[in-house]
């Protein structure tokens, strides 16, 4: 199985939703070569849940690795990580889906229901960044202590960003 | 998850601190009689901000910051965190830079389970055999120590290659510490694998289903016992495990069963120490000659990396499972983003399966099972309960004064 | 036989105060060896004296919903039933400081109160822990206690049947002659089966691993003890380094009562040195073995595998020991 033929497969299905595809090499410099494929696309937020389904379903039991995300501003990026094709020698496949959510609107809906493992990252996305999972089953804070402020999210580089609760540790603002 | 309340039940919390566990989690039980039937963790305990901290410093700095995320794995981190940054820059290590690489994590990889091993005899009361399998792994951190400086801190790794070679005259006894680890398998093996006590405490407890581990994204040696055939070092063949042919461990190739409980979870790691020790002999006589590193100079380094943009990911199968590092640079001095997934992030769900109808006294075993380290999965900025913050300087100067406080009270 | 009673009474505070030396001073060598055994060199032989010293200036903390007064008594009564145990067992070969006040059975009731003592105050500190931990003990007694009984009823029905009218029970009959001496080769076999039986019993009566699933550290930390801290816990300790001594004692005087001066023709002080000298070997030995060495070599048993072991398997063997005793006796009468 090939990068190639997956992304095919998923602009075939999705058509316009997915965008900004690019295949990402990473060749390693031994005698015998291997390349690790990454696949990176942007999908809207209403696809997102239809698009790991269509993976679901094509490619059995696809790995869930985690979900990253950053403040771009008025946006915030939530990144979903997957690998396919795992026990295969050389041919594990990463595949990254770009979900961008405004912030005024910055909802989502879960992937639990086909990924029940995928709850420890969508709770931490909550916390950390803000956003709102739709239909979580289990909304509860995991990775904040309770007596963490509400409304101060770690990961945002805006007002509701940490930059208050810290000073002189990491070089963070000392006023 | 919630925990549901039922007639003639109670509530066991094992942790924040308890003596089964090594670092703070917190695992809520709802118990009835000795039987478990409800579980559910929080985390939190651990606050550090080590992903915030990395957006305020250059790559070469974040490389060993990551090195402290974890106290047993360390290296995996920094070689994660590399190949994130050198797929970005379509940077390449040299072959011989890879090949110390292997040496490093397998060495890493060794001391790690055989730390769990005794960890996991800790917890089934049998304290013999702990004090044996941690005396048998001073052998690997002698051995990292002469190669690295460090024991467990190695500092072995950068973007592009690797600090320290490993010369000719260091090979012999790296090779010395590879048979002592051949000729003490059997003795390991048969303590861990045969004794009747420890197979009545670890058999067909604490099931993991091949299904629920796939389904939870369990990683590493908790999915390879449950029978999901994945490692990193073969799906990804990455630096130079492609000249290894390295097989993802079952515990079928030892019983001809799976089973999914904790022996098997015993059995992977026992195994794959041995297979550890297979990749280090093959590594350290095939070594290639050359450079071990792309660039030398760090500042050179720092330069060429501070144009880049892009988003680049970097795996490596740590011994507890696939480690995965996320960061994005904008041509900015500092990643614009950094994020780091331990394997003990994904093996938490596949808890609740393991531990739902289990005894209390299966409890620490299980929980143990899948080696979890929580200061690689915990994650927070620095939060104070109160409205008091200190400061770097006031908590020096509140320490100095403890210490006098101290020292009068001790008449001196 | 006022003088008498009046002397035997003062004995009773250097013989308590012997006991809890030769306790702790066991428990010292115990952990001294244990480590030994683990690569590990160990902790000096007086750290059991440290341990009550530095519990004894602690703070002693009761928790908030713990039933006060219920909790705070059960350390004495611990303590104060270890010491009257002490006056009820045979001690360096000599007849027990209460002799004709109480018997075996009178001992094998009494071994029981430290344990209940424990298992009251467990509930009584209101810790879930705790709780758990005294169900697991209140099971474990359970457990011990029927091949307990077993073997000291094999015992005394030997003594009856060979030296009919003593008093079966009574220390002093079960040690003037050893038990094998009574009988044959049936019955030989029969008592070395009862002497491992009781030698795995006292291992549960200590609380050691494999059988301190009560107090399992790394499961619920501590179980019975979590919540007491300072002078009570220290009380604990107190009490259970004398039934060190009483269990040791009583295994002692039951199958290995033998005195060393016959053998070796002394007589007076030194023949009577010998014997309390060769009492301390027999107690060293017989701790060793139920203590040391089955904690070191065994990991902790779940509370359902430590019922299955003595209900199971230990009564088995102790049921076994006494049909060939029964058969060694019918076969004597015949």
């Amino acid at each position: 199985m090939k990068a190639q033929e997956v992304l095919a497969g998923l602009k075939k299905e999705f058509g316009a939703a997915i965008r900004d595809a690019t295949i990402q090499k990473n060749e390693n410099n031994m005698k015998k070569k291997t390349v690790a494929e990454r696949i990176w696309f942007h999908i809207g937020r209403k696809q997102l849940h239809d698009a790991v389904a269509y993976l679901c379903k094509k490619y059995p039991d696809p790995h869930f690795a985690v979900c990253s995300g950053y403040d771009l501003g008025k946006e915030i990026d939530i990144l979903y990580h997957f690998t396919v094709n795992y026990g295969v020698r050389a041919s594990e496949i990463t595949i990254t889906m770009h979900v961008l959510l405004p912030k005024k609107d910055a909802v989502v809906d879960t992937i639990t229901d086909l990924i029940p493992g995928a709850i420890i990252s969508e709770r931490e996305m909550q916390e950390m960044l803000g956003i709102k999972v739709k239909n979580i089953p289990d909304g509860r804070r995991l990775f904040l202590d309770p007596s963490f402020p509400r409304g101060v999210y770690p990961w945002r580089k805006d007002e509701t960003g940490p930059h208050k609760l810290i000073r002189n540790v990491h070089g963070g603002d000392s006023k | 998850m919630t925990l549901e309340k039922k007639e003639n039940s109670y509530s066991i919390c094992v942790g924040p601190v308890h003596p089964a566990l090594k670092e703070p989690v917190k695992l809520n039980m709802e118990i009835d009689g000795e039987k478990v039937i409800g579980v559910d963790f929080e985390l939190s305990q651990v606050h550090r901000g080590i992903e915030w901290a990395a957006t305020r410093r250059n790559p070469l700095q974040v490389l060993f910051l990551a090195e402290r995320i974890c106290g047993i794995c360390n290296m995996c981190h920094m070689l994660s965190f590399s190949r994130a940054i050198e797929t970005i820059g379509d940077i390449h290590a040299p072959p011989r830079a890879e090949y110390i690489r292997v040496i490093g994590a397998e060495l890493e990889r060794i001391h790690s389970h055989i730390l769990w091993a005794g960890v996991a005899a800790h917890e089934l009361g049998f304290d013999s055999l702990m004090h044996y399998t941690w005396k048998l792994r001073e052998n690997v951190l002698d051995t990292i120590e002469y190669i690295t400086g460090n024991r467990i801190t190695k500092g072995l790794i950068t973007i592009g290659g690797v600090r320290h070679d490993i010369p000719e005259k260091k090979i012999p006894r790296i090779l010395e510490s590879v048979n002592f680890y051949y000729s003490h398998f059997d003795k390991m093996a048969k303590v861990f694998l045969n004794d009747p006590v420890i197979k009545s405490r670890t058999r067909d407890v604490g099931i993991l289903s091949r299904r629920d581990a796939l389904t939870t994204c369990a990683v590493g040696p908790t999915a390879r016992a449950s029978g999901v055939k994945k490692d990193v070092r073969k799906d990804e063949a990455y630096a130079a495990y492609q000249d290894f042919d390295v097989e993802p461990i079952l515990p079928d190739a030892y019983t001809g069963e799976i089973h999914g409980d904790v022996y098997d979870r015993v059995l992977v790691r026992l195994l794959e120490v041995k297979q550890s020790a297979e990749i280090i002999e093959k590594a350290v006589k095939s070594m290639p000659k050359g450079p071990i590193a792309w660039e030398e100079k760090p500042a050179v380094i720092l330069a060429k990396l501070k144009p880049l943009v892009g988003e680049g990911i970097g795996r490596h199968e740590a011994p507890r499972g696939e480690v995965i590092h996320y960061v994005k640079l904008v041509g900015e001095e500092s990643p614009y983003s950094w994020k780091v997934r331990a394997p003990t992030y994904n093996n938490m769900m596949p808890w609740v399966p393991m531990l739902m109808g289990e005894q209390i006294a299966d409890i620490p075993i299980i929980a143990a099972s899948i080696d979890p380290c929580m200061s690689c999965t915990n994650r927070a900025v620095s939060a104070d309960k109160t409205t008091t913050m200190y400061t770097m300087d006031q908590l020096r100067r509140l320490s100095f004064l403890k210490t006098r406080e101290l020292k009068r009270g001790l008449g001196k | 036989m006022i003088d008498l009673l009046v002397a035997r009474i003062l004995m009773i505070v250097p013989v308590t105060v012997l006991g809890i030396f030769i306790g702790l001073l066991y428990k010292g060598i115990d952990r001294r060896l244990a480590a030994r055994m683990q690569a590990r060199i160990g902790p000096p032989l007086v750290q059991p004296f440290r341990d009550v010293k530095k519990l004894m200036l602690k703070e002693n903390i009761v928790p908030r919903d713990a039933v006060a007064w219920v909790f705070n008594l059960m350390p004495f009564v611990a303590l104060a039933s270890s010491i009257v145990l002490l006056m009820y067992v045979p001690l360096f070969g000599y007849p027990p400081l209460l002799e004709g006040h109480g018997d075996l059975m009178l001992v094998l009731y009494m071994l029981m109160f430290p344990s209940l003592a424990l298992v009251i105050g467990g509930f009584a500190s209101s810790s879930p822990y705790a709780t758990v931990g005294a169900q697991r003990e209140m099971i474990t007694m359970v457990s011990y206690e029927f091949p307990l009984a077993i073997t000291i009823v094999a015992l005394a029905w030997l003594v009856s049947a060979t030296a009919p009218g003593a008093a079966a029970f009574s220390f002093s009959a079960i040690t003037a002659i050893p038990v094998w001496h009574l009988v044959g080769v049936l019955g030989s076999i029969g008592l070395a089966l009862l002497f491992a039986v009781i030698i795995f019993v006292t291992t549960g009566e200590m609380g050691e691993v494999p059988f301190d699933s009560a107090e399992a550290e790394t499961e619920i930390a501590g179980g019975l003890l979590s919540e007491y801290s300072g002078r009570n816990l220290a009380l604990f300790y107190l009490a259970s380094a004398i039934k060190i001594l009483v269990l040791g004692s009583v295994v002692i005087a039951l199958f290995i009562p033998f005195g060393i001066s016959g053998y070796a023709g002394l007589s007076g002080i030194a023949g009577e040195a010998a014997d309390i000298g060769f009492f301390l070997v027999k107690l060293f030995i017989v701790m060793f073995i139920s203590s040391t060495f089955i904690r070191v070599a065994a990991a902790r048993f779940r509370i359902t595998q430590v019922v299955k072991i003595y209900w199971g398997y230990t009564t088995m063997i102790a049921l076994l020991g006494l049909v060939l005793i029964g058969l060694d006796i019918f076969m004597g009468v015949i």
